[in-house]
């Protein structure tokens, strides 16, 4: 039998939708669960708030790509506006909109979750055969030399002649065109991401794949048959207008580490750990500008990686030290993220096309939490600590000596003020640098750990199979789960664990027709003494963060209710003088 | 109980004081400058703005403060001799704000007025952001970039984010920084 995709902003929706498994996200964790269970006889809905924006709907356009392929239409960032936060909202997840890159989790991290953490499955001998096999998923291969453009070439040369060590990354493209706009959608396709190799696979084998549906609560999640509260959206994926109900007996969360765990908050499911441990490896771009034009915007963004400076195995933290990568965007999302607006921005702007810029891939340790409030606002609350500052400045000296060695006439490093480094000398003065809250345009794109897989309760939001502490079969197969960076970038390694624990789940149902007849499955769960205290439930109201982020502006702190109290007192003072004054204010 | 490492608990702590003690600072400045002018006063300060037919979030004051701020970030130059009231960049975000949650609208709504009143909240001057010159709304805007205050960077991230997206998107733009368009957009013209 052969599945679908069913977008019911476009149909009248059901009242109820019936299945063995549901699964809420389509991306590399929820496809690829969807894919393996599905092939093993299953029964699977997926359920995936962005839609299908496929072929010549991938326009290479700023304006309509964020708006369509990104969460809060590429706005989402923390809570003091000091990191954007790059997450998925489409068929397919962050697989879509990343910059392919192919990092297995390295040997160092997982020793390390094994040793520290109590992961046992993720110890490199018996965690190797999944991330092979994520490999094989991914088609990966060294991208070729001729995909490497000049503006990772000039990073290449750079490092090089400081004798730095680096390499030529691996990919996931086939038939890649070097088009350009990987982090706006492929549109030749050239991606195996979710929505080109587990999604067709998953709906070969029956899999129901619902679009514009957003779950904002599982209720009944320590029963057998649990219910998912579903808002459908309209079809420009901004309004809900519908709801209905799907039924399952397992649920499997893989929103990413943001939304899963604002679900389950949501929802009042699981323990105190949930939301917690959140790392979001912020990254700072760094400008280097040359005399000649280096047309960045064509080619693979992103094909070369200095890696001298990385630790795989740090003891305390697993993945440390730092990694610089080649990156370009297109316009609109460049000027973002220069630091100045005016003549001094739009100078800035017109050498765009003489730019060769990277990202300083600086790996945290966990210290960010996702909040959701009674009102149901999603918060990303982020303390940048002390020691990734400390790294971040040593990759902001290092990154502007390799590009002015390759030849660039200055490093603009986009911090409030600007920082432009002219000489090997000037780049000390990255030593000074601040890093203010909002004062550096840090973007994350590999949120991690907000529902820790542990051995014991005590330690984490999850077990070791990824089923949430406190419910009966809700579990979490994304990066969620990881306990610190699983690696400079996390697609292969959460591919790698999604194969992982769908293959504990299908061993535990394998030779019974139901899933209940496996008490594995339905350990036994602690009692209620044993079990940590519920969250109230939050309110149904749907939460943004904010399109522009502008959400945080009136939660910077509770200390600025006194600030946006007297700019609500303007407004109103001014409207209601407006009226009586018959609007000709 | 999973625990904050102890470094960033007094960090996050330190920078609340900080905060508080910042905001606390503005607000009496702010509220100090509303007495003083009085609601009347606020009124006439901010005047007149011609109505403005088929918007959907914004009002008429809101919509030609925006079109100020678009005049004082992306003004035309030499660099790129393309005038920003071309595109109508404030409409476009009346268009976005129309399909946001009512929390968003109305946060971008108290920023649109914060903007507006920040020569008299921020420097104490009997004017609004519409009726600087130009040159004087440049420079004030730019302070809030560079500002002390995490409350105006934060607001100056947020409209640099919007405006600059949309308008470095517009293709009359791209000859001036060089790009050629989206490569499929190249190879169908060839």
């Amino acid at each position: 039998m052969s599945g679908s995709i069913i977008d019911l902003s476009r149909q009248a929706p059901p009242d109820r939708i019936a299945a063995e498994v549901c699964i809420i996200g389509s991306g590399c964790g929820g496809g690829t669960a969807a894919r393996l269970l599905a092939e093993a006889g299953h029964e699977v809905v997926v359920l995936e708030e962005g839609r299908d924006v496929i072929g010549a709907e991938r326009t290479q356009r700023d304006g309509a790509m964020y708006d369509q392929l990104y969460m809060d239409r590429g706005g989402r960032a923390t809570h003091d506006l000091s990191v954007s936060v790059l997450q998925g909202r489409v068929l397919g997840g962050g697989g879509v909109i990343n910059a392919s890159d192919v990092v297995p989790a390295p040997e160092g991290v997982l020793r390390h979750w094994a040793a520290k953490f109590g992961l046992e499955d993720f110890a490199p001998e018996r965690f190797q055969v999944f991330q092979e096999a994520a490999l094989d998923d991914l088609s990966a291969s060294r991208i070729p030399e001729e995909l490497v453009n000049l503006a990772n070439d000039k990073l290449r040369q750079g490092a090089t002649a400081l004798g730095l060590r680096g390499e030529v990354m691996r990919h996931n493209r086939v038939g890649c065109r070097g088009l350009g706009t990987c982090l706006i959608g492929c549109p030749v396709h050239a991606k195996r991401s979710p929505r080109m190799v587990a999604l067709p696979h998953a709906i070969r084998a029956g899999a129901r794949i619902y679009t514009r549906t957003r779950a904002v609560k599982i209720d009944k999640a320590s029963e057998e048959l649990k219910e998912i509260k579903v808002r459908v959206l309209d079809p420009g994926g901004y309004h809900e207008h519908a709801e209905l109900t799907v039924r399952a007996r397992i649920v499997i969360v893989a929103a990413n580490a943001i939304a899963s765990a604002q679900l389950l908050l949501r929802s009042g499911v699981g323990n105190d750990h949930v939301g917690r441990n959140l790392t979001l490896q912020p990254q700072l771009p760094i400008i280097g500008i040359f005399d000649e034009r280096i047309a960045a915007f064509d080619g693979v963004p992103q094909s070369y990686a200095v890696t001298e400076f990385e630790e795989e195995d740090n003891a305390e933290y697993g993945l440390w030290g730092y990694r610089i990568e080649g990156i370009m965007g297109t316009p609109g999302i460049v000027s973002t993220l220069l630091p100045l607006s005016g003549a001094e921005g739009m100078r800035a702007m017109a050498q765009y096309d003489r730019m060769a810029a990277s990202l300083l891939l600086v790996p945290d340790a966990p210290s960010g939490q996702v909040q959701v409030a009674r009102s149901g606002r999603l918060t990303i609350r982020y303390a940048q600590r002390r020691d990734h500052q400390e790294r971040l400045r040593h990759a902001v000296e290092n990154a502007a000596k390799i590009y002015l060695e390759a030849g660039a006439k200055e490093v603009l490093v986009p911090t409030l003020p600007p920082l432009t480094i002219r000489t090997a000398g000037d780049a000390r003065r990255a030593r000074e640098l601040g890093f203010e809250p909002a004062t550096a345009p840090l973007i994350s794109a590999h949120q991690q750990g907000t529902v820790r897989f542990a051995a014991h309760e005590r330690d984490g939001g999850a077990d070791l199979d990824g089923r949430v502490y406190g419910t009966r079969d809700v579990y979490v197969f994304d990066s969620s789960g990881f306990p610190t960076s699983a690696s400079s970038h996390t697609m292969t390694p959460i591919i790698a664990a999604s194969r992982m624990l769908t293959s504990k789940l299908l061993t535990r149902t394998q030779d019974a027709d139901s899933p209940a007849a496996h008490p594995r499955m339905y350990a036994a769960r602690p009692s209620s003494s044993q079990r940590p205290p519920r969250r109230p439930e939050a309110p149904m109201i749907e939460s943004f963060q904010g399109a522009l982020g502008l959400a945080c502006v009136t939660r910077a702190g509770h200390s600025s209710s006194t600030w946006m109290d007297c700019v609500g007192h303007i407004m109103h003072a001014s409207r209601t003088l407006s009226s009586r004054s018959g609007g000709m204010a | 109980m999973p625990s904050t490492p102890p470094e960033e608990s007094a960090r996050e702590g330190l920078f609340s004081f900080l905060s508080r003690r910042r905001f606390l600072k503005a607000g009496v400045v702010a509220g100090g400058a509303i007495l003083g002018v009085g609601g009347g006063g606020l009124l006439a300060l901010r005047g007149h703005a011609p109505s403005v037919k088929g918007l959907r979030a914004l009002d008429a004051h809101e919509y030609r403060t925006l079109q100020s701020l678009v005049e004082a970030m992306l003004p035309k130059t030499d660099a790129v001799p393309i005038d920003p009231a071309s595109m109508d960049l404030p409409r476009a975000f009346d268009a976005f704000l129309a399909d946001e949650p009512k929390h968003n609208v109305e946060d971008l709504q108290k920023a649109l007025v914060l903007i507006e009143f920040g020569p008299l909240v921020f420097e104490g001057r009997l004017t609004t952001f519409s009726r600087l010159a130009p040159a004087e709304r440049a420079e004030h805007w730019r302070a809030w970039a560079l500002s002390d205050n995490l409350l105006r960077r934060q607001v100056s991230i947020a409209m640099r984010k919007f405006l600059n997206l949309v308008y470095f998107d517009h293709q009359e733009v791209w000859p001036y920084i060089g790009y050629p368009g989206p490569s499929m957009m190249r190879s169908t013209a060839r």
